[in-house]
Formats: structure tokens, sequence, C-alpha cells
């Protein structure tokens, strides 16, 4: 039943060009852009009133203020209670809620088209008419903290909550979440304040997606806001962004964790800055999908988790390179040795044509997808408008990304992912993750899931256990392809950290950061194979003079048992 | 407010392949991608006891290659053409769709059919994928808190075996599997006449054809799996349970009633009743609990939409040091105030209004389309509900959510699951 022409992926009828709609602009004289895009495939419409203000505005003393603001926008208004709004905003079968980002404020809208004029009504109340009632206040600041519990229940809010303070430092940037402490001290008064600063029509642009008519829209618009006055625009107080100069490992420890949550940052590049689409791409190759090659290593080859990605968080100002992977526990040494040497790849090596026409494909292919909703188009126009984007960038986007070539990749590569001066942050069962993990990295910290932070001293495994010693040179064999290789560590011990040096017939190696606790002992060695840099990860018991354990390889399959003693 | 909308019907087409595969077109070419959406009709709802998890374990296997696709090719060739793709397993059926450029409909055909007809179940990938699958478990389920309630909330609504047990299954049973369980498995179940597939978006009707005839017409059809038995005592199977799950920050509980199959008038009024419930800032319970009595911070409920036996549940996360007896009271006199007054003319224009916007919003994309088609398709053999279906709901009476509510809901025939943190220190 051979059916040859199954043999070969079948070839495109023939490219079908996609425009991107052009859009109606207008601004209003105290400075409200608007943006409008009539689009009549459908009877609805999606509205967002966007904002250039947000998180990152927050005053230092009041931290949480900008989102408590937009939460509160719909909890009462001269003309509606809460409960009559969110009666009013349902009876239509609409949306209306806003939303608080770090750079920006959205209020976004979507309704029949038959209820354009009653959900705009709606949201110019919202917009310009909040009362910020205080019991709706007390409300909102006890189901927070609550929800705040709820959260730090989460390893991934964990895991962003330390990335963020560990590669910002006192950026505003560095809050992932308001605490506790910060949401009782909000006062009904700070946000009627921070509101009237805030939303001003000189910093906020409206987008209207759909099907209605730009005429009476236009109208409506001019009738509610030409009264709204513009203001000078708040600053925020953007403190510079730190430097590091080495690789820290930074553990929350979750008890009764079944995976460690690993994340590797370094900061990166702010939204439009023009290596974007170099970086865009790179990143497509190196984590950013099912096909890329984190995902292909961690969870095809190795499986080790479900998924392994990289994403690049770009900001207004600032941005953050970020790899991560929920891997079971007793693998966290052996994910952590693939992220490196995948990273470090990246880095070395220039990746090959195919790759990037694989990635170039997927980036340019997937952009009409994002425009088949009205949600999705809105989208890419509300980020175009709040990044400082190119008037073209819509129409230029899939250019831009084919013009990436391949010294491009390996250009942002270098200049944006930084192997030894990574953060690691792992979330999990301390105990467990602390010997595998703590040889990658400098420095040590660990906190609890209240990110207090603990006694590194408390968290040693088997601290019953006196430490082995490890010091000597051992002669060991290692179980490689059917046969027994011979390979001598030479190691140094100082209370429980060890290094040394490694010697074989294919090699040498150097052991740093090697550490001992109770009587397992494990390490990596930087060694060379087959001319090329790479790193063995040692793990052994020891037992008096005899150890017994497993090396391990990116290009080994599995791991290598060996067994030998002490000279 | 009382205007109303006439929605333009989708264009359908509807065939069937002398193998028993069913085919529909929906051709929309207002922006130049296309949809398919291969669903088979089988899910967690057709494993036997000691086999749970098989369905979901074989989803992952569909990634694994074919003879003409390599290991992980599948992602790699929807990747490089610029689409997006996955596949998800229910109790229902098995589903994977792949949305690309519209001049890569072959492709798409090409990579879908090759899996139905050539599928690679080998050791290495049956080992590697159950070492996936049971990652997936850990980040999903037991990594999470409160993350195998809901699993838990089902094998004490339904009784039956089928119903019952959970979709990711048990890893023991993943573990026994051998490659030979594995390949009946894709005989029985992965045949063209047990699968419907779908086109949503920008082609030529002509070239669909026949690009779905040279792709899947030789693939053989296999007898027909054997017919399950999804039915139900009236009864729920178990009354209260507690259990400590040891992530959780709060005490929390979830309730569960047994509800007629979907399709069917009452099940319909039902999904109604659900929605005046627990659905939106506007809902009965969030009026109650969230804003009026301010004793939970989260709030959830959902129907359990299958073709047998279904079920609502609704669940709640209170504040610390809230007496929870007193908060299912509320939840409890919330259902007989429904059942007894039924829902007021203001609910029944937001049900009304909520219905059209919510048919309207899911048309946009082409793969929801097809989604939706493909589950007429499959389930009730009548793609055209997908334009019909809405009307069955907005003709559902007050009277009638208030009977339903009455019968179904308004009663101690419910399953309640107590969900206790781990004693503190």
């Amino acid at each position: 039943m051979s059916e040859t022409f199954r043999q070969t992926a079948p070839k495109s009828l023939g490219v079908v060009p996609f425009n991107v709609p052009n859009p109606f602009k207008s601004k209003l004289e105290n400075g409200l852009k608007i943006i409008f895009i009539e689009d009549k495939r459908h009877p609805i419409i999606s509205i967002r009133l966007a904002f250039r203000s947000g998180d990152i505005n927050d005053p230092a003393d009041r931290v949480g203020l900008n989102s408590a603001m937009a939460e509160m926008l719909s909890e009462g208004t001269e003309n509606y209670s809460s409960k009559a709004c969110a009666e009013e905003i349902e009876r239509l079968g609409a949306h209306l809620s806003a939303s608080a980002g770090s750079d920006n404020t959205i209020v976004k809208a979507s309704a029949l088209s038959m209820y354009t004029s009653e959900i705009f009504d709606l949201l110019v109340e919202m917009v310009l008419r909040p009362t910020f009632p205080a019991s709706e206040l007390d409300l909102y600041k006890q189901n927070t903290i609550e929800g705040l519990k709820f959260q730090r229940s989460q390893p991934d809010f964990l895991a962003d909550e330390q990335t963020a303070r560990i590669i910002y430092g006192g950026h505003p940037y560095s809050v992932h979440s308001p605490g506790a402490e910060d949401i009782s001290k909000i006062t009904r008064d700070d946000i009627a304040e921070f509101h009237k600063k805030t939303f001003i029509p000189n910093n906020a642009t409206i987008v209207v997606v759909g099907d209605f008519e730009s005429e009476s829209l236009l109208k409506q618009i001019d009738a509610s806001f030409s009264d709204w006055k513009a203001d000078e625009i708040l600053q925020a107080p953007i403190n510079p962004l730190p430097s590091r100069n080495r690789r820290s490992l930074t553990i929350v420890d979750r008890p009764g964790s079944t995976q460690a949550n690993i994340i590797l940052a370094n900061l990166a590049l702010k939204r439009n800055h023009p290596d974007y689409f170099s970086v865009l791409v790179m990143n497509q190759i190196l984590g950013a999908g099912a096909s890329s090659r984190l995902f292909m290593n961690l969870r095809e080859e190795k499986g080790y988790t479900y998924g392994a990605y990289s994403r690049i968080y770009s900001k207004r100002h600032a941005g953050s390179f970020e790899a991560t992977a929920e891997v079971r526990t007793a693998v966290t040494d052996e994910s952590l040795q693939e992220f490196f040497s995948e990273l470090n790849r990246i880095r070395d090596e220039k990746a090959s044509d195919e790759e990037l026409t694989d990635a170039k494909n997927y980036l340019t292919g997937v952009f009409p997808i994002r425009a088949e909703t009205q949600g999705g188009l809105t989208g890419l126009i509300v980020a175009q408008e709040l990044y400082d984007l190119p008037e073209n960038y819509l129409e230029t986007y899939r250019d831009r990304v084919r013009e990436v070539t391949l010294d491009d990749i390996q250009k942002a590569a270098n200049k944006y992912i930084e192997p030894e001066k990574l953060a690691i942050v792992i979330v999990g069962d301390a105990g467990e993750v602390i010997s595998q993990a703590s040889k990658y990295a400098e420095s040590l910290e660990i906190f609890d899931t209240e990110g207090h932070p603990k006694k590194i001293d408390d968290y040693k495994p088997d601290d019953k256990l006196e430490t082995a010693q490890v010091a000597g040179e051992w002669e060991l064999g290692v179980e490689a392809m059917g046969q027994k290789l011979p390979v001598t560590l030479i190691l140094t011990q100082n209370g429980d950290s060890v290094s040394g040096k490694l010697e074989s017939m294919i090699g040498e190696g150097e052991i740093a950061n090697g550490i001992v606790a109770g009587n397992n002992f494990s390490a990596v060695a930087k060694t060379k194979f087959q001319g090329q840099d790479t790193e063995l990860g040692i793990k052994g018991k020891i037992e008096g003079d005899s150890m017994t354990g497993t090396m391990s390889n990116s290009m080994i399959p599995m791991p290598m048992e060996f067994s030998g003693n002490r000279k | 407010m009382t205007e109303t909308l006439n929605l333009k019907d989708l264009e359908l087409e509807e065939y069937t392949l002398e193998n028993g595969l069913r085919v529909v077109l929906n051709p929309d070419d207002s922006i130049p991608v296309v949809s398919i959406a291969v669903y088979y009709d089988v899910g967690s709802r057709n494993e036997r006891e000691g086999r749970t998890g098989f369905a979901h374990l074989f989803e992952h296997m569909m990634f694994q290659g074919s003879e003409n696709v390599p290991k992980a090719g599948h992602f790699q060739h929807v990747m490089k053409a610029g689409g997006t793709m996955n596949g998800t397993t229910s109790s229902e059926r098995t589903n994977y769709y792949e949305t690309l450029p519209a001049d890569q409909l072959p492709l798409g055909l090409w990579l879908e059919s090759d899996r139905m007809r050539s599928l690679a179940v080998t050791q290495e990938n049956l080992d590697n994928q159950r070492e996936a699958v049971k990652e997936e478990k850990r980040l999903r389920y037991d990594n999470q808190p409160y993350g195998q309630i809901f699993d838990i909330l089902s094998t004490m609504v339904y009784k039956n075996f089928s119903n019952a047990h959970s979709t990711i299954g048990s890893m023991a049973h993943l573990d026994d599997a051998t490659v030979e369980d594995v390949q009946e498995f894709f005989r029985v179940y992965y045949a063209p006449n047990n699968a419907v597939l779908v086109l949503s978006g920008a082609f030529e009707i002509a070239t669909a054809k026949s690009l779905i005839d040279k792709y899947f017409s030789t693939i053989p059809s296999q007898p027909k799996p054997l017919a399950i038995d999804v039915s139900e005592p009236e009864e729920v199977a178990e009354r209260y349970r507690n259990y400590e799950d040891k992530l959780a920050p709060l005490p929390a509980f979830l309730m569960g009633w047994k509800i007629p199959s979907r399709r069917t008038g009452e099940f319909n009024a039902l999904y109604l009743a659900g929605k005046l419930l627990y659905s939106g800032d506007s809902s009965r319970l969030y009026q109650k609990l969230v804003k009026g009595e301010e004793s939970v911070t989260q709030l959830f409920g959902f129907t359990d939409e299958r073709r047998g036996p279904s079920g609502i549940m609704i669940g709640a996360i209170p504040k610390p040091e809230r007496n929870l007896e007193k908060l299912r009271e509320t939840i409890v006199a919330e259902i007989k105030d429904l059942a007894t007054n039924g829902p007021s003319e203001e609910e029944m224009t937001k049900l009304r209004n909520q219905l059209i916007n919510g048919e309207v919003q899911s048309r946009q994309s082409s793969l929801s389309r097809a989604q939706g088609i493909a589950e007429y398709a499959l389930y009730d053999g009548n793609p055209s509900l997908i334009n019909s279906e809405i009307d069955e709901f907005l003709e559902i009476t007050g009277e009638q959510i208030r009977a339903v509510a009455d019968k179904y809901l308004n009663t101690d025939n419910r399953a309640l699951l107590d969900i206790i943190p781990p004693a503190q220190k």
C-alpha cells in the first residue's frame, strides 16, 4: 500500500497575501488619541481605552495603588453602585473591565454592535466618574489579601516574584505583586488622587475595532470626552537597573513540592529596542515553542518535564530573558546541566540555515492568525501605541522578521543571554534541591513561601550525618559503551566544598563548586570532548574509601555508572 | 433592549468518505488562514478498569511520528509553516487541530492523514511519553493547591466507572501499558469511521475535497468499537468526603449534582440556571457570597457537559475562620429561591444577550468554528446545530429554568467534598 506521494511534505498552494487593515486616526484637542478600524465581519465591537501609566507609577510608599485603582473603577460610580454596574454590563451580554500592568492600564470593553452606544457610556462612567466607595475598598483589600495567600501557594507565582526582585533590584519592575502590608495601607484618598493624576486624556488612546459607524462614534467620543482636562503627565521613578557579575542561586522552600520550578534569568532589552527582532528570532530557535531546542531536549529527548521554554519579556523601559521549566525534583541537576548546555550552544555556535528559515516562517505565518479576532487585532494596535513602536510597525513586522540573519542571532544570544551571570531561581523542596543545584552558582539564598529569608544551615541535608571526607585521589571505573573506562578524580575539600580535577583517557577537566552533603558528593567537571567544551555532571556516594555513582553529559542519553576506591 | 439579532448561518458542506470518515467544510475567506480539526470518538469514557489514562496517553503518542513524519515532526512541520496546533483529551473525545496559513492546507491534511493511517507506536516513544504524562500530572494536579479536587468530586457524583474516573488516569495503569495494548487502542479507536474531519477558513471547496480524497480515502476502516454504557442511577455515588490537600492554604469545598445529558431541554435549562447562579459579577452567588456576606475569596461553578449523564459543580474558597456550613446553606437557599420563584425578567434579558454575544464571539476564529462544528458532527451527527442550537437555548423560558432547578439542584441528592489544608504546625 505504498503511496509515494505521502513520502514528502506537500507544497504550498501559493501564498495568499494578508494586508493589515488601515486604521483611521484622529485626536481630540485635549490630547486623547483615537484609532478606529471598521470591520463588518461580525456584529460586535471591541474597545480599549489605554493609559500610558501603570504599576511603575505607584509611589514608593503605596505599592499596589495602580492595580487597586483599576480594580475599583467598576465598584461604584456617580450613577451606578457596584452591583448596578455589574448588572448593567451583563444585561447587555457585554464585558467591561480594567486591568493594570507594569507600564499601562487598560479599560477593555466588548459587546454586540447594537449595544455600542450603551457600552461606551458605561465605559465613560467608569473612567470619568468612579467614586471609590469606602466599603467597596475595604472588601477589595480583604479579598486581595486573601487572594495573595492563594497566590503564595502557587509555585509559579513564587518563582516570578523572586526573579523580578533579583534581576530588577531597585527598579520599579522588581515588584511582582504588592504584599498584604502594602494593600492595607491604601486609602480612598490615595486612589482618588492617583486616578486624577493618571487618568488624563493626553496620556491615553482609545482603540475601537469592529462593526460600528465611525462618524457617530466619533461624535459620541467628542461629546463624552471633550471636557476631560489635559494635565501634566506623572513620571515614574525609574531607578537604575542593577548590574550582575556572577551566577546566583535563590531557592524558595515549598515543602511537599513534587517538582522544581526553575527560572534562569538575566536582564535583556526594552520593547522598542532595535535588536528586538534579532532577539525574537533567536528566542524562537532556542525556546519559544514546542519545536524549539529547549523543548526538544528537556521534554522530547530527556522526558524531564512537561515543557521547557525561554521567553523575552520586554517592557517599556527594560526587559528580561528567562528560561524556564518545571521538572521532577530528582532531575533538577540534570535539567540545569541541559539548560546551560543549550544556552551556551546558541551563543557559541551559529544556528543552522534551516532553523533560521523555520523560525522566520513561524513568526511571519502566525501573525495573521492573531488578527482573526477583534481581541487579537486590538491587542496588536494597543501594543504598537503603548510601546512607542513605529507608525508602520504592523505593516513591516513580517519584513523585519525576514531581515534577521544568522550573525544577528548569534550576536543577540551573546549580548542578551549571560550564562555566567544568570540568576537561578528554583521553587521546590529545598532539602532536595539544594544538593543538586548549589554547585551551579557562586552564591545561595533561601526563602520561605512568605518571602522571608531562611538560614542556609537549616537546609543542609542529612545534617545528622557527618560530612564525608572526599579529599584524595580516586581511581574509578566508568561504564561506557560496554567498557569500563578508567577515570581519576583528584579532589581537595574545604568544609563541604570541593574542587579539583578529573583525568581520563579522553581528556581532562576542572572541578569547581563541588559539594559534599552527608555522604553524598556532587560536582560538575568542565571538560573538553571531541574538541568541544562540555560539562560532566558527577554524583557519588561515599562509603569510607569507596565511591559509587553516576556521570552524565548532555551528549550521552543515559547517565554512566561508576565505582572505585581512594588510593 | 429587546432588539433582536438574526445571525447569519455559517456555510456548511457535509459528506462521508467511503471508509466512513465524516467531513464538514466551512469556507470563510475573510482572513487567509485555515483551521483543521480532527475529532476521534474516544475519551476517558471508553477506558476500562485497570486501563485508565490511555486516551490521554494516546494523545501524546499522536505527536511521536508516523510512517512519513519523524518523531516530533508534527510540531515542526506545523510551526515551520507558520501554524499553531495542539491536541486535548476529555471524557468525551480526543481532538487534534491546527491553524495554518491558507496556502498550507495540503500540509495539514498530509500530517493528519499520515498519523491516522500509520502511527509509530514503539517502545521508545511509549516510554518517553509516559514520562511526559507523569510530569504533566505533577504539574497540573499533584503540585497545585486544589489540583485534584475536581477529579475527586467526579468519583463522588458519578457511579458508573466510565464517567467517574479521571482523564489523566492512574500512573500505575500507564506503567502497565504494553506496546501491544497501545497498538490495539490505535487500531480500534483511531479509524476513519470513528472520526470527523472539519475544515474552516479560507479554501476552495473543490480543492479541499480533492485533497481530502487524496490523503484520507485509502485509509482502511475498522470494525466499530464496542458500544459503551454510560448510564447512571439517579443517586450520586457518595454524598460526603473530606480530603486533606497538602498544598492548600485555606479550607474549601466543592458541591456536585447529577443532571441529564447535553442536548436535552433539561440540560440546556440547567446550563442557564448555572449561569444565573455563578457566572459573572452580577450572578446571584457572586453578589451574595463575594459582595454581600463578604465571606468567600473565590467562587466557581461550571457544567460538566457530557453525552451521557452530566454534572453541575459549585465550589468556593472561603476567607479564614468562616463557617463553611453556613456558606453552603446560603448556596442551598439561593438554589431554593431560584427553584421557587424562578429568574427575574432582567435575568432572562441578560441570559439572552449573553448567549448571542457568546455565539458571535466564538465565530470569529476559524479554529473555534471548526471545533464547534466537529463536536456537533461527532456527538450528534448533525453539524448544522452550530447554526440552530442557539435558538433552542433562546426559547427556554424562566419557568423551565425554575422547574429544572427544583428537580435537579434543590435536593439532598448531591455530593459534598470538604478540602482541608494540612494541620498547622
